[in-house]
């Protein structure tokens, strides 16, 4: 199993962070950080990966995050590959013996190739490869279904039982119950710093991370009895600008596995208002839920939530994926967009020019930011970010 | 020669579509481009040239309906729907032979296309952006073998805004028969829905005479790699990794046929001038994966000057099976799936391995073409896995298509220092 990737996260991205930022965060989640639970674990990397099987054959789905400073990754990868998924290898090399299994998806090329150096040289650390179409249609979703069935089979005999109609149509409420929860919390978020129930950049995208890596049924239960708590006191108590004279600028953040602490903490200390995002590891994973229509079948509308959930640049159809910033920063009064991206990270990359001339024409100022993974130019951007927010 | 420099500097100093067109117009008439043909070194070169250019011509200057495709498409499926192809990462290695890729890069860079990115696609994105290539009427590109094309192909589609004939071929991970109906399925949708728009209706006919041509032409692909497993040296003017647009872009059209008939009558001339000579010449015979570099550069030379010879190409390696032509979305479908780059890296491995066995290579060379995620993302595994067969694999670091960022003399060092360990094995 792999405590040690939960170790590692809460001893240097969550733990430390919720300690020294927000003091009061780590009571809240205590039994989610603390892996109280038996459970077996099975990791995870993309957001296409349906999370409800993994719970219901019975493993915590943990996504792997990777925040490992390389080391041995980079006799394996090139340079110019995806820095993220180099430092989810450096994460595998060391602590794949205690993951149950892995789940890798075809998202894009560079998971393609880690999947098959995982395949060559971890062998002891079963793995699957869930193929995701590009394209969202009947037949992609009948075709995803398939897909999503082996997935279940790879599953079942990781548990070695089945999987039950019944436990898997329970995982489906539990895993869009916390759907529900954290797109409450994101609506916390894109208020105005320092406006009363506003919970700030730093806690929440901590929050992300224990749903992303804690067992969900302790980690549903934790953040419905903390947004309880959260939202009958009325004042957040978190940092930020006061309320008032001082409004900001609304905006939003394009990106893709963003997952820097130092990022957040220097959007927050520059009183962001943060009112839209799309990234892999925010609302991207949480929006839209399975619909819970007893009369379907299960794994199909799996398959449809996933391929018609927010979607990732990777998919066929940028045009849908531009009308959806689109209508995200009209309704949510965007003034300025950062788009930000892991290097070598195709995807997004040949997103930008599009996504840059969407906004252009909208007369929303565009920054544009690359950066590696655990090695964040905090100086530099930091430079770059205030000149933007300033001109905004 | 001469004539060959001359065109190049009039297409550098005019480099427009106007003028392209008018070029294109002029060379391809039929005694110019006889006379173009007689400039190279043998028949099946000028037709490779020859043919190349007529492609390009068509596309550009005659009143059919032209499609963008993607290198791996099968062709055979758009000359099946009367769709004349261009092929845009072609045409990007053409800018590199050409000199044109500063201007093209240049162009890509000033309108957001980050550096990080597979220069094919800047290249061409940039060609796009300076309007140099023919406007499409519809666009066709896939996941296979990388990212790029279905990203770059959109933008593509949107700026010539034909967003709504902008088709994606998405391959499927595995290789079975549920693919080969989710990807069939495609196909034929995507067949309805042209050929009602061009008002013809699907003509099963010209799919089976398509099909006819291009297993012909695999045939004597076949054949030809059959003849090469003996070759050791080469004729000066062949290089196997010339063969892109044939291999893809032309299958299934009859001049494709005429080319590797000829092709095959002159390698296995070649054959029995060096079997006549006797002994075949000791040199290290060496493998390469992926593609090369397009503009000037002396990798070739200087593979000769150190005894080493490349005796095969991945990129000839024929790797799908007959097609039916009474089932021509399956048979597409069959042939993307069983292309050795889709899907898991072993499907690549079992190629490369089978391709140094029947050339009985002493090395490989993978270029590394800088953007290349998928198969430079694979470049260990390769390089263990064919040292588990005791063959040692350079991975060359370089760019195809900007020649400013591949450093010639790092190159140069690398080839000598791998040719050294060769030559010293044995
Ligand atoms: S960030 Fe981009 S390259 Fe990296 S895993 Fe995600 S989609 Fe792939
Ligand atoms: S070189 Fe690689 S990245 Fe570029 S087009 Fe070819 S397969 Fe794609």
């Amino acid at each position: 199993m792999d405590t040690s990737i939960i170790r590692e996260h809460k001893s240097r991205a969550i733990e430390d962070s919720i300690k020294e930022d927000t003091g009061s965060l780590k009571k809240h989640f205590i039994r989610s950080l603390s892996c109280s639970s038996k459970k077996p674990k099975v990791g995870w990397l993309c957001t296409y990966t349906p999370e409800e099987l993994i719970n219901a054959a019975g493993f915590i789905p943990v996504r792997i995050f990777g925040n490992k400073k390389l080391d041995r990754s980079v006799s394996y990868f090139p340079t110019n590959f995806c820095p993220y998924l180099k430092s989810a290898w450096e994460s595998m090399l060391e602590n794949s013996p205690e993951l149950e299994g892995i789940i890798f998806t075809s998202s894009c090329d560079g998971m393609r190739r880690l999947y098959d150096t995982a395949e060559k040289y971890i062998t002891h650390t079963p793995s699957f490869m869930l193929d995701v179409p590009r394209i969202s249609e009947r037949r992609q979703v009948d075709f995803f279904t398939l897909n999503i069935k082996k997935m279940r089979a790879f599953l079942e005999k990781l548990a070695a039982r089945k999987i039950s109609e019944s436990q898997l149509r329970s995982s489906v409420l539990l895993i869009n119950k916390k759907r529900f929860l954290l797109s409450r919390l994101g609506s916390l978020l894109y208020q105005q710093p320092g406006s009363p129930g506003r919970i700030d950049i730093i806690p929440y995208y901590m929050i992300l991370q224990v749903a992303m890596t804690s067992d969900p049924e302790v980690f549903t239960e934790e953040l419905e009895a903390y947004l309880k708590i959260f939202e009958s006191t009325g004042t957040s108590g978190e940092p930020g600008a006061p309320c008032g004279t001082n409004k900001r600028p609304p905006v939003m953040i394009i990106g893709n596995f963003i997952n820097e602490n130092r990022l957040w903490n220097l959007l927050s200390d520059l009183d962001l208002h943060l009112a839209a995002e799309d990234l892999c590891v925010s609302n991207r994973y949480f929006e839209k839920e399975v619909p819970e229509d007893a009369s379907a079948d299960i794994l199909k509308s799996i398959s449809a939530r996933y391929l018609t959930k927010p979607a990732c640049m990777r998919m066929a159809d940028l045009g849908s994926k531009l009308n959806e910033i689109r209508e995200k920063a009209i309704s949510q009064k965007v003034k300025g967009l950062i788009f930000i991206s892991l290097k070598f990270c195709d995807n997004m990359l040949y997103s930008f020019p599009l996504v840059k001339k969407e906004l252009t024409d909208l007369k929303i100022p565009v920054l544009y930011l690359e950066i590696e993974y655990n090695n964040f130019p905090e100086g530099q951007l930091k430079t770059r970010l205030q000149a933007f927010l300033e001109m905004l | 020669m001469i004539i060959k420099e001359r065109l190049k500097t009039g297409i550098r100093k005019n480099l427009n579509q106007q003028y392209l067109k008018r070029l294109l117009g002029i060379i391809a008439m039929k005694p110019l481009l006889h006379a173009y043909g007689s400039t190279f070194s043998s028949i099946s070169d000028k037709y490779l040239n020859i043919f190349s250019i007529e492609s390009i011509r068509d596309a550009y200057c005659s009143d059919r309906t032209v499609g963008f495709g993607s290198l791996f498409i099968p062709y055979e499926f758009l000359y099946s729907l009367r769709i004349t192809p261009f092929l845009p990462e072609v045409m990007a290695g053409f800018t590199a032979g050409l000199g044109l890729a500063e201007q093209t890069l240049a162009k890509a860079s000033s309108n957001w296309y980050s550096q990080d990115l597979c220069t094919f696609h800047r290249s061409a994105s940039g060609a796009v952006e300076m309007d140099l290539f023919p406007k499409p009427s519809f666009i066709f590109s896939t996941n296979l073998a990388c990212d790029a094309a279905q990203k770059s192909f959109y933008i593509y589609a949107r700026k010539y805004g034909i967003e709504e004939n902008f088709h994606l071929i998405d391959v499927p991970y595995e290789k079975d028969e549920a693919s080969v109906s989710y990807l069939a399925g495609q196909f034929r949708e995507i067949a309805e829905k042209i050929s009602s728009k061009m008002g013809t209706g699907l003509d099963y006919a010209r799919f089976r005479e398509v099909i006819q041509l291009s297993n012909r032409f695999r045939e004597l692909a076949i054949e030809v790699n059959q003849v090469r497993r003996k070759l050791v040296d080469y004729p000066p003017y062949y290089n196997g990794l010339n063969f892109i647009l044939p291999f893809h872009g032309l299958t299934g059209t009859e001049n494709d046929v005429i080319l590797y008939q000829q092709m095959l009558l002159e390698l296995k001339n070649f054959l029995k001038e060096q079997e006549n000579k006797g002994d075949a010449p000791a040199r290290k015979k060496l493998l390469w994966l992926h593609l090369k570099p397009y503009y000037r550069n002396d990798i070739f030379d200087t593979l000769a000057e150190g005894n080493c010879s490349v005796v095969f190409e991945e990129i000839n390696h024929v790797y799908w099976p007959e097609m039916d032509p009474s089932s021509p979305f399956e048979s597409f479908a069959r042939k993307m799936l069983s292309n050795p780059l889709a899907g898991s890296i072993n499907h690549r491995l079992d190629a490369i391995r089978t391709m140094a066995r029947d050339y009985s290579i002493d090395g490989a060379i993978l270029f590394s073409h800088w953007g290349c995620r998928h198969s430079n993302g694979g470049a260990r595994i390769i390089k263990d896995s064919l040292k588990e067969m005791g063959i040692p694999v350079l991975v060359l670091d370089g760019d195809c298509v900007d020649a400013g960022n591949s450093s010639g003399g790092q190159i140069k060092t690398r080839l000598q220092g791998f040719m050294e360990i060769l030559n010293f094995r044995k």
